[in-house]
């Protein structure tokens, strides 16, 4: 009797299991969110923790304004929080934008970046690209971009192309000179600018 | 005073490179103040300055003008100039030195106020209080 009781609940087992499995394979689809491709989430002020808190953003987006009146945009495939850290984190290829009241772009790339809680100060690294609005494109190994003002500095040399030629310096900052001042990109640690004049 | 500088083979479109220091570009209008043992170099001319500010024109992509301060030194395999500041257009090839300018040429030096070099002609001319300054027969200096 026990044997006959047994194979048949093995063999409503048999049958019941899939169709559970085909239940939760379809809600699991049903469920998930699409990828939205460019529609911006709007952070009111700077904050990057908001960012790093949903993890499941697949293009997390944050949006700030700098105390001198920058507007920063970053962009990322994904975002992964430091569990050990919290509010700080990793973002895979980034894409800064920084537009400056004087109407000028820094558009920044890099392999990743990394936030720090509390600090308002990203990371880049993994090879940075900076391409300036006033015809520089810099590649360095590492750069830092305040998140509350507008500072970018390289962390070691940078080379690239200038208006007219190229140019390579031991390091590069893009910064306000004051608060009223112009906006300046300040190479140091010894410039060479070459310049070909339109033959 | 007119000047030969029959050593130069100009030619005002071959590559510029500038060294220095350091390289402030603004935002604003993209002029870039180098400063710091600031080196000139193009074609067979060299120019060195305590600064020099270079202004691009309006579509920023063509350099119009340099404007080199702090003491200027224009150097061609068979003349020297000296003066306190020098302006070079660009596109023009010209080069305008000026204050207590120096030139030497050989063993015999001409100073004055101005000195106005046209690059790619070769010539140039020496312009104000002109004092031609000859060098004793065994060059020991300046008398």
């Amino acid at each position: 009797m026990a044997e006959h009781l047994r194979s048949r609940i093995v063999a409503m087992l048999k049958v019941a299991m899939p169709l559970a499995a085909l239940a939760i394979l379809s809600t699991l689809f049903l469920l998930s969110r699409g990828r939205e491709p460019g529609t911006t989430l709007p952070f009111a002020d700077v904050d990057i923790e908001a960012l790093l808190r949903e993890p499941r953003l697949t293009a997390p987006t944050h949006v700030g304004v700098t105390a001198d009146g920058a507007s920063l945009r970053l962009t990322a495939d994904a975002a992964r929080p430091d569990t050990a850290a919290p509010g700080s984190g990793t973002v895979v290829r980034p894409r800064l934008l920084v537009d400056t009241p004087d109407g000028r772009r820094s558009e920044l790339t890099a392999g990743e970046a990394r936030i720090s809680a509390g600090e308002e100060l990203l990371l880049l690294s993994g090879g940075v690209h900076l391409d300036n609005s006033l015809g520089y494109g810099l590649d360095t190994e590492a750069l830092t971009a305040a998140l509350d003002r507008t500072r970018l500095e390289s962390l070691g040399p940078v080379a690239g192309v200038a208006p007219g030629g190229t140019i390579s310096a031991g390091r590069m900052e893009l910064r306000r000179t004051d608060a009223a001042g112009p906006y300046v990109l300040v190479f140091t640690g010894g410039v060479k600018l070459l310049y070909q004049p339109p033959t | 005073q007119g000047i030969d500088f029959n050593g130069l083979q100009h030619d005002s479109t071959q590559p510029i490179e500038i060294t220095a220091e350091r390289l402030e570009v603004s935002q604003t209008d993209g002029t870039a103040l180098f400063s710091g043992e600031v080196l000139v170099v193009q074609g067979e001319a060299r120019m060195t300055a305590g600064s020099l500010r270079v202004t691009y024109a309006t579509d920023s992509r063509r350099i119009d003008r340099m404007e080199a301060t702090g003491g200027v030194t224009f150097v061609t395999p068979t003349d020297a100039a000296e003066a306190q500041g020098a302006v070079y257009a660009v596109p023009a090839g010209e080069l305008v030195m000026t204050g207590e300018v120096l030139l030497t040429q050989g063993r015999s030096a001409i100073a004055g106020d101005r000195l106005v070099v046209d690059l790619d002609a070769g010539t140039g001319r020496v312009e104000g209080r002109v004092r031609t300054v000859l060098q004793p027969r065994d060059g020991t200096g300046r008398d």
